[in-house]
C-alpha cells in the first residue's frame, strides 16, 4: 500500500513544474495589477467611478461649467481702457489678433472689436456688426444685451464672465466686443473656420444607405442627428472637456428610451475624463473604456448619423466631439463589429445571408493562418489525403518551417496594406492589389513560401476587409498573429487554447455594464433576430433586452 | 440595476454549468467501459436506467440544498453536521474535486499526445491549459457560465453532425438483439456508466449561485438530461457503428468511430478534426468547472480569498494530474474516483438530509 | 521589472520560432503511405545486397512488408524504383519492401534507408497475401495497424491471391494503386461482385468474435489489378481458408444484404445469352431452432431490368415472357447460390455469410449454444431458399 503510493509520487522534476506553474499565473497577476495601476491614472476607473457616483450632482454641476480655471479668471474691472489694456497685454501678441476701434455715433463712446484674422466667415455679416454698432445701437440695448437678443441682429451674443474667458473665446473665433460704459465684454457671433463640406463617409462606404457623413463641426454633426427626423425625444447635452485646450462634447441620446442608469454612468464617465487636450474622439474612447489591456474596442465609432440614430433608437447613447466626424456608440457588442447598416436596408433574407458571411469571414481572417501552421507542421493526418499530397508536392524546395512562411507573407501583406493607406488615393488600391500579386508570385517562384499558402494568407486579407469597422479589422489582424504564435507553439492544441482564451477574455469584457458577448452569452433569446441572422423589420417589435430601455416597443401595436 | 454586480448565474446558465460539468472524458470512453461491463448490445438501457438514478441523487442534492438559501454545501455542511466533522466531509469534497480536474486535464492530455501532438512532453500541454483555466476562473462563476453557454452549442452542433455522418455505418443490426440475456448485464453495466456522471456533485454549490433558486429543481434536471441524452446517442452511434466487440478492444471508441470512414470529396474529408476540437473545448469547460468548485471549497472552508486559493490550486491540479504513471493508471484513478464520488455522495447528501430531516423533526417535536 | 519580463518573454518567444516545437513536423518533410501489402518472408534484392554487406539484424523473415510511399520528391532520381520497369516516365509513387518479424521493427529499418520520416495518417489500404494468411493469423498480422495511433480504422484490407506487393504496382503512368485499388470501391453501385470494404474497425469487429468472413480478393495480371472474387478467413484459427469465385461473391453480398446492384445472365431455351440488370435487391433470413436442429429459411427478393437478349427471334415485352425469363433466372440465381453454400457448408465449413449474427439476434438462446463451435453447427444447418426475381420493365425497348 504505502509502496505503491510513494511509487506514485512524481520526481522532483514534476514539482518544479508544478512550481513554474504556480509563478507564472501570480506573476501575470502581479503584472497585471501593476499595470492597471499604472495604467489607470488620469483615466476612468471603476472605484473612481463609484466615487463619482456618490458625488453625482457636484460633479455634474461643475462639468457643466466651462472650466474649473474660469473660477479664478480676473473679473472685469468695468473700465474700458483698463480692460482693453488687460486684454492686450494678455493676448495682444498674437499677429493674427486684430483690434477695430470705432465710434458709437449714438452713445457717443468708442468700442473695440477684437477677432482673429479667417475665423469670421462671413464678411458682410461683419460689416452689418460695424454698421449696427456705429450707427445703430443704443445704450438700453447694449446695457442689458442678454435680454434685448431679439432686437438685435446677432443671433449668437453672449457676455463673458471674466476676461481670461473673454479672451480665450476671441481666440477660438469668436468676435469680441467691449465698449466704453459696459462692465462686461460682449461676445458675437460663431467661430467659422476652415471646413470642408459634407461629404460621404470615408470608412464606412455603403452602396445603399444615406450619403451623408458627419464633418468636423460640431454643430453641424448635432443638426445632422436633428435633421434624421421629428421628435422631442432626442436629447443633446454639452459638455466641454479638457484642461489646456477646451473642447466642445456632446452626448446624444432619447430620453424616453435610454435606460437612466447607463446615461448617469456615462456622464459619470466622461466628467472624470483628465485631459489636457482631446485631439479625436479615439483620446474619449480610450479614456472611458472599461478594460484599456484588452484589444478590443469597447466603444464603436462610426461616421454615419443613420448608425448613430439607429443606436440611438435601441437605447444607445452617442458621444460627438467637435472637431472629427467620428461620433462614440456605447454600449457596444461583439455583434455590432460585424454589422452593417446596409444589413437593415436591404431585404432581410440578402442581410442575413451577407451578416453570416461575415461572421464567417472574420473568423477566416482570425484563425486561417493559424489552422495552416498547425496543419502543416503538426497534423498532416487531419488533412484529406489528396490534399495532403498536392500540398507537400507544393511546398517541395520551401525552406522555412510554415510558422517563419506565414510570418514572411503575413508580414509583408500588412505592410502593403498600411502603405495603400499613405498613397494617394488613385495609386493605393491598385498598390495594394499589385503589390500583393507580385509579391505573392515572386515570394512563390522563388521558392519562400508555397502557392498554397499564397491563398491562405489572400483569403485572409480579404476576409479582414470585408469586416465594416475598421477599428474591429486591427483588432483581428492583431490577435492573428497571436493564433499563430499559439499555433506554432501547439498546433492544433494551441489553436483551441487560443481561441478558449479568447472566448474567455470576451466573456469578461463589459462594455458600460453590458457584458461584450451578449445576446449569446449571457444568453438572451429575444436579441436573437438581430444576430447571425437579421428578422424581418416586421419582427423587430421590441428593443434589445440587453439594454434594459424604458420603453422597449418599437411598434404602436405589439 | 443595469449593471449586476452579483455573481449569480441564471437557470439556463446553472443548466448548462452542470451539463458541462457532467460531459467529458465519459464521450471518448464511455461505449467501452459500459460495453465491457455488459457485454451484450444493451448497455443504452444500462444508460437510460443509470440516469434516472443519477436524477435522483440530483434531486436529493438540490432538495438539501434549497433548505439553505445562497450557500453552497462548504458552508451548510457544517451547520448540519457540525464544524469538525463538516468541515472534514467539505475538505473529502474539495480534495475530490482537485483529483477530479487532474483526472481530466490528464485524460485530455493522453487524448491530446496520442492523437494530436505525439512526442510533446506533457507538461507542455497541461500547464498552458491549466494557465488558461486559471485565467477563466478568476472571473469568477458568471463568466465560467457564460463560456460554457458559448461553447456548449458549438459542442453539441458538431456532435450531432458528426454523429450523423457517421450514420453511414450504423446497423441496427449491430444493436440487437435486446435483453437476450435477461436484465443482469444491464445491472452489471450500471456502476460504469453512473461513473460518467461524476461531477454532478457540483449541484450543490450551484443553487447556490443561482438567481432564483426556486427553478433549481427544473434547471439541475434539464442540466443532467443532456448529457443523458448525449451519452445515450454516443453508446448508440459507437455501438450502433462499430457493433459491440470492437468497442470493447478500443481505448477510444468514439473517436475510432469517427476515424473509421472518411467522407472523399468533403473539404473536412476527417470528422475526428472537429471531434477533437469540441472535445478539447468541453473538456475545458469540465476542467474549470471542477477547478472553480475546488477553489471555492477551500476558499470557504478555511475563510480565504478566493483568487489566491486559485492561484494555490494551479500546482496541486498538476501534481494531481501527473501523479497516474501510465494509461492504465490513469483508467484505474478514473474508476477511483468513481468510487470516491459514491462514497462522498454517500457520506454528504444522504447522510446530511438524513441528519437534517431528523434535526428538523426534533426541533417541531421541542417545538 | 517590466522590460526584463518582456526580454524574457521575446527571449522564448524567439527560441520557439527558431527551434520549432516538439511535435512540429513540417509536412513536406515526412513521407505518407498509402498502401501497404504483407507478403511471406523473403528479403527483397535491395535488402539482400544489404544483408551481403553485413547491413541485418537479428530476425526470421516472417513477413514482408512493402509500403507505397507517395508523392516522391520531384527532383531526385535517384529514389528506388522498384515499382515496375517504367521506362523514361517517373512514377508518382515509390515501394519500398522490408522483411522482418514484426511490422513497426520493419518501418523502422525504412528509417535507416529513407531520409523522411513515413507516417500512416493516409494509409488507405493494405493487401495481405493468402500465402501469408495461410502461415500467420490475421490478429497477429493486424495488430500493429489496429493499436497504432497514426494509421486510420478506415483503412481497408485485401488478400491478394498472388504476392501482395505486386498489386501495389501499376503501369500506368501518372497512376497510385493504392488509390487506385481505394477508388474500385465506387463500382459497388454497378456490381456486388465488389464487396463492401472490410475496414480495420470492422476487421477488429470480426477477429475479437472469433467470426469466420471474408476479403475481397486482388489478383494482377498483366499490369491490371482485379477484384476478382473473396478469400475466406477462417474466425476460430483465424488463417485463410479458401477461395470464392466471383458469382460466389454477388452471392455473399446478395446474402449478406450488402449487394446494390448487379447483372444475372442466363441462356434462355434456345442457347441464347439475355441478362437481367438487378435494380434492387433484398435478403431475408430467418433462423428457427428446433430442437438441435438449426434452420434457415431465406428469402431473396429482386426487382430488375430485362437488359439484353441476343435471341432475334423472341423479343416479346408480355407479363408471359417476363415470367418465363424471371424463372430462367431465378434457376440460375439458384444454382449460383447452391454452389456457393456447398463451398460453405460442405467444403470449408465455415459461415462467412453472416447466418450466425442473424441466429445470435433472433435466437439469442440457441446462439449461445452453439456459439464457441458455430462453423461446424454451420455445416450442419438447414437452409432453405426461396427466390422472387420481378423483371419491372424492358428498358427502352418495346413492341
Amino acid at each position: 500500500m504505502l509502496s505503491s503510493i510513494i511509487a506514485h509520487i512524481p520526481d522532483w522534476l514534476v514539482f518544479f513544474q508544478a512550481a513554474i506553474a504556480f509563478l507564472l499565473p501570480v506573476g501575470a497577476n502581479y503584472l497585471y495589477n501593476i499595470l492597471n495601476a499604472w495604467g489607470n491614472t488620469g483615466r476612468f476607473t471603476a472605484a473612481a467611478a463609484g466615487r463619482n457616483a456618490a458625488h453625482k450632482d457636484k460633479t455634474a454641476l461643475s462639468a457643466s461649467q466651462p472650466s474649473p480655471s474660469s473660477a479664478s479668471g480676473t473679473p472685469f474691472s468695468g473700465n474700458y481702457a483698463a480692460d482693453l489694456q488687460a486684454i492686450r497685454s494678455a493676448i495682444g501678441s498674437n499677429s493674427d489678433l486684430h483690434f477695430r476701434e470705432f465710434p458709437l455715433t449714438k452713445l457717443h463712446t468708442k468700442g473695440t472689436l477684437i477677432y482673429v484674422d479667417g475665423m469670421q466667415n462671413d464678411r458682410l455679416l461683419n460689416l452689418r456688426i460695424m454698421e449696427y454698432l456705429m450707427f445703430e445701437a443704443t445704450a438700453d440695448t447694449l446695457a442689458s444685451p442678454l435680454n434685448s437678443v431679439p432686437a438685435m441682429p446677432f443671433s449668437d451674443l453672449t457676455a463673458a464672465a471674466d476676461l481670461t474667458a473673454f479672451n480665450r473665446s476671441v481666440l477660438f473665433g469668436h468676435a469680441g466686443l467691449l465698449i466704453d460704459g459696459m462692465p462686461h465684454g460682449l461676445l458675437i457671433e460663431l467661430p467659422g473656420g476652415a471646413n470642408r463640406s459634407v461629404t460621404e463617409p470615408v470608412s464606412e462606404a455603403l452602396l445603399r444607405g444615406p450619403r451623408l457623413g458627419f464633418s468636423e463641426v460640431l454643430s453641424e454633426n448635432t443638426s445632422m442627428l436633428r435633421c434624421q427626423g421629428f421628435s422631442d425625444g432626442l436629447e443633446l447635452k454639452s459638455y466641454r472637456i479638457g484642461n489646456q485646450m477646451q473642447k466642445d462634447l456632446v452626448i446624444a441620446y432619447m430620453k424616453d428610451i435610454v435606460n437612466p442608469e447607463l446615461l448617469q454612468e456615462v456622464e459619470t464617465r466622461i466628467s472624470t475624463i483628465d485631459s489636457d487636450f482631446l485631439a479625436e474622439s479615439g483620446y474619449v474612447e480610450q479614456l472611458i473604456e472599461d478594460n484599456w489591456l484588452s484589444p478590443f474596442q469597447q466603444v464603436q465609432n462610426t461616421e454615419r448619423p443613420d448608425r448613430v440614430i439607429s443606436a440611438l433608437m435601441e437605447g444607445r447613447i452617442a458621444i460627438l466631439l467637435n472637431g472629427t466626424p467620428f461620433a462614440l456608440i456605447v454600449p457596444v457588442t461583439f455583434s455590432m463589429l460585424l454589422q452593417s447598416p446596409e444589413d437593415y436596408y436591404e431585404r432581410w433574407l440578402p442581410g442575413s445571408l451577407l451578416r453570416m458571411l461575415r461572421f464567417a469571414a472574420a473568423f477566416l481572417a482570425l484563425m486561417a493562418p493559424a489552422l495552416y501552421i498547425s496543419f502543416i507542421s503538426f497534423h498532416p493526418g487531419l488533412i484529406p489525403t489528396e490534399l495532403a499530397i498536392s500540398i507537400i508536392e507544393a511546398r517541395q524546395g520551401v525552406p522555412f518551417p510554415s510558422i517563419i512562411e506565414v510570418l514572411i507573407l503575413e508580414v509583408s501583406i500588412e505592410i502593403l496594406r498600411e502603405a495603400g493607406i499613405r498613397l494617394p488615393k488613385p495609386v493605393g488600391p491598385a498598390m495594394g492589389i499589385v503589390g500583393g500579386l507580385i509579391i505573392g508570385d515572386a515570394a512563390v517562384n522563388a521558392g519562400i513560401v508555397s502557392p498554397f499558402l499564397v491563398i491562405v494568407v489572400a483569403v485572409t486579407a480579404i476576409s479582414s476587409f470585408s469586416i465594416p469597422m475598421y477599428s474591429a479589422g486591427i483588432t483581428l489582424r492583431l490577435l492573428r498573429f497571436a493564433g499563430m504564435l499559439f499555433a506554432a507553439f501547439l498546433g492544433m492544441f494551441g489553436t483551441i487554447l487560443f481561441f478558449l482564451l479568447l472566448c474567455s477574455h470576451l466573456t469578461k469584457l463589459k462594455s458600460f455594464g453590458v457584458p461584450y458577448l451578449t445576446p449569446v452569452s449571457p444568453f438572451r433569446l429575444r436579441d436573437w433576430k438581430d444576430l447571425f441572422f437579421r428578422a424581418p423589420l416586421s419582427l423587430m417589435k421590441r428593443r434589445p433586452a440587453m439594454l434594459k430601455t424604458q420603453n422597449d416597443r418599437r411598434k404602436s401595436k405589439v | 440595476m443595469f449593471t449586476r454586480t452579483d455573481d449569480k448565474i441564471t437557470a439556463s446558465q446553472a443548466a448548462v454549468f452542470l451539463n458541462n460539468s457532467v460531459l467529458g472524458a465519459g464521450i471518448l470512453t464511455l461505449p467501452r467501459g459500459v460495453s465491457e461491463a455488459v457485454k451484450t448490445p444493451d448497455s443504452w438501457i444500462s444508460i437510460l436506467l443509470s440516469g434516472v438514478i443519477v436524477m435522483l441523487v440530483i434531486l436529493l442534492m438540490v432538495k438539501l440544498s434549497q433548505q439553505f438559501p445562497g450557500q453552497t454545501v462548504f458552508q451548510y455542511a457544517g451547520r448540519i453536521s457540525g464544524k469538525f466533522i463538516g468541515g472534514l466531509l467539505c475538505l473529502l469534497l474539495a480534495i475530490y474535486f482537485v483529483v477530479l480536474a487532474g483526472f481530466e486535464i490528464r485524460s485530455l492530455a493522453e487524448v491530446t499526445l496520442f492523437f494530436l501532438l505525439e512526442g510533446t512532453p506533457i507538461w507542455a500541454v497541461i500547464v498552458p491549459f491549466i494557465w488558461a483555466g486559471t485565467y477563466l476562473v478568476c472571473g469568477g462563476i458568471n463568466s465560467i457560465a457564460r463560456v460554457f453557454q458559448i461553447i456548449l452549442p458549438i459542442s453539441i452542433v458538431v456532435l450531432l453532425i458528426s454523429y450523423g455522418v457517421s450514420l453511414r455505418l450504423f446497423n441496427l443490426d449491430h444493436l440487437r438483439p435486446v435483453l437476450s440475456d435477461g436484465i443482469a448485464p444491464v445491472l452489471r453495466g450500471l456502476k460504469p456508466t453512473v461513473l460518467v456522471y461524476t461531477g454532478c456533485e457540483v449541484t450543490m454549490t450551484l443553487v447556490a449561485f443561482m438567481q432564483q433558486p426556486r427553478q433549481a429543481v427544473k434547471a439541475m434536471l434539464a442540466g443532467i438530461g443532456l448529457p443523458l441524452c448525449l451519452y445515450l446517442l454516443t453508446v448508440l452511434v459507437v455501438i450502433g457503428g462499430l457493433s459491440i466487440d470492437s468497442a470493447i478492444t478500443s481505448t477510444w471508441p468514439t473517436i475510432d468511430l469517427i476515424r473509421s470512414f472518411e467522407i472523399t470529396g468533403f473539404f473536412v474529408e476527417r470528422l475526428e478534426f472537429p471531434l477533437m476540437v469540441i472535445w478539447l473545448m468541453q473538456m475545458f469547460c469540465n476542467f474549470c468547472s471542477f477547478f472553480f468548485q475546488a477553489s471555492l471549497g477551500f476558499s470557504q472552508i478555511f475563510r480565504l480569498k478566493l483568487k489566491p486559493v486559485i492561484f494555490v490550486m494551479v500546482p496541486l491540479i498538476f501534481l494531481a494530474s501527473m501523479v497516474p504513471k501510465s494509461v492504465g493508471d490513469v483508467f484505474a484513478l478514473g474508476d477511483a474516483i468513481g468510487n470516491m464520488g459514491i462514497a462522498l455522495f454517500i457520506l454528504i447528501p444522504l447522510l446530511h438530509s438524513g441528519i437534517w430531516l431528523l434535526r428538523k423533526k426534533g426541533v417541531k417535536q421541542n417545538g | 521589472m517590466v522590460r526584463r519580463t518582456v526580454i524574457v518573454s521575446l527571449c522564448l518567444l524567439f527560441s520557439v520560432l527558431t527551434s520549432g516545437c516538439w511535435s512540429s513536423k513540417e509536412i513536406e518533410d515526412l513521407a505518407l503511405y498509402t498502401g501497404l501489402a504483407l507478403d511471406v518472408g523473403e528479403p527483397a534484392p535491395v535488402e539482400k545486397e544489404f544483408e551481403e554487406k553485413g547491413g541485418t539484424y537479428s530476425k526470421q523473415n516472417k513477413v514482408v512488408a512493402t509500403v507505397q510511399v507517395v508523392p516522391i520528391k520531384s527532383a531526385s532520381g535517384s529514389m528506388d524504383k522498384k515499382g515496375g520497369g517504367g521506362g523514361g516516365q517517373q512514377k508518382p509513387y515509390s515501394n519500398v519492401s522490408g522483411a522482418g518479424d514484426s511490422i513497426l521493427e520493419i518501418f523502422r529499418q525504412f528509417s535507416i534507408r529513407r531520409d523522411r520520416p513515413i507516417i500512416g495518417h493516409h494509409l488507405k489500404v493494405i493487401i495481405i497475401s493468402a500465402e501469408l494468411l495461410k502461415r500467420q493469423t490475421i490478429s497477429q498480422l493486424m495488430d500493429f495497424v489496429m493499436r497504432d495511433n497514426d494509421i486510420r480504422p478506415s483503412t481497408m484490407v485485401y488478400i491478394s491471391q498472388g504476392t501482395a506487393r505486386d498489386t501495389l504496382t501499376s503501369d500506368q503512368p501518372n497512376e497510385i494503386p493504392s488509390f487506385h485499388i481505394m477508388g474500385m470501391i465506387r463500382n459497388q453501385s454497378r456490381t456486388s461482385k465488389v464487396l463492401s470494404p472490410v475496414t480495420l474497425a470492422r476487421l477488429d469487429a470480426l477477429t475479437y468474435s472469433k467470426r469466420s468472413f471474408v476479403l475481397q480478393n486482388l489478383i494482377k495480371g498483366d499490369g491490371e489489378v482485379e477484384f476478382s472474387g473473396a478469400g475466406i478467413v477462417k474466425g476460430d484459427t483465424g488463417h485463410w481458408i479458401g477461395f470464392l469465385n466471383q458469382e460466389d461473391t454477388e452471392c455473399v453480398a446478395w446474402l449478406n444484404n450488402e449487394g446494390k446492384a448487379g447483372a444475372i445472365k442466363a441462356y434462355d431455351s434456345s442457347g441464347e445469352p439475355m441478362t437481367y440488370e438487378i435494380k434492387a435487391m433484398d435478403s431475408k433470413i430467418t433462423a428457427t431452432a428446433d430442437g438441435g436442429c438449426i434452420s434457415f429459411s431465406v428469402k431473396l427478393s429482386s426487382e430488375g431490368r430485362f437488359i439484353e437478349t441476343w435471341n432475334d427471334q423472341d423479343t416479346s415485352s408480355s407479363q408471359e415472357f417476363a415470367d418465363n425469363a424471371g424463372r430462367i433466372f431465378e434457376a440460375k440465381l439458384a444454382k449460383m447460390m447452391q454452389a456457393l453454400l456447398g463451398k460453405l457448408q460442405n467444403e470449408y465449413q465455415c459461415d462467412a455469410a453472416g447466418f450466425g449474427d442473424k441466429l445470435a439476434i433472433q435466437q439469442p438462446a440457441v446462439w449461445k449454444e452453439v456459439k464457441d463451435h458455430w462453423d461446424e453447427a454451420f455445416s450442419k444447418a438447414k437452409i432453405e431458399i426461396t427466390y422472387d426475381l420481378k423483371i419491372t420493365d424492358f428498358g427502352s425497348f418495346t413492341e
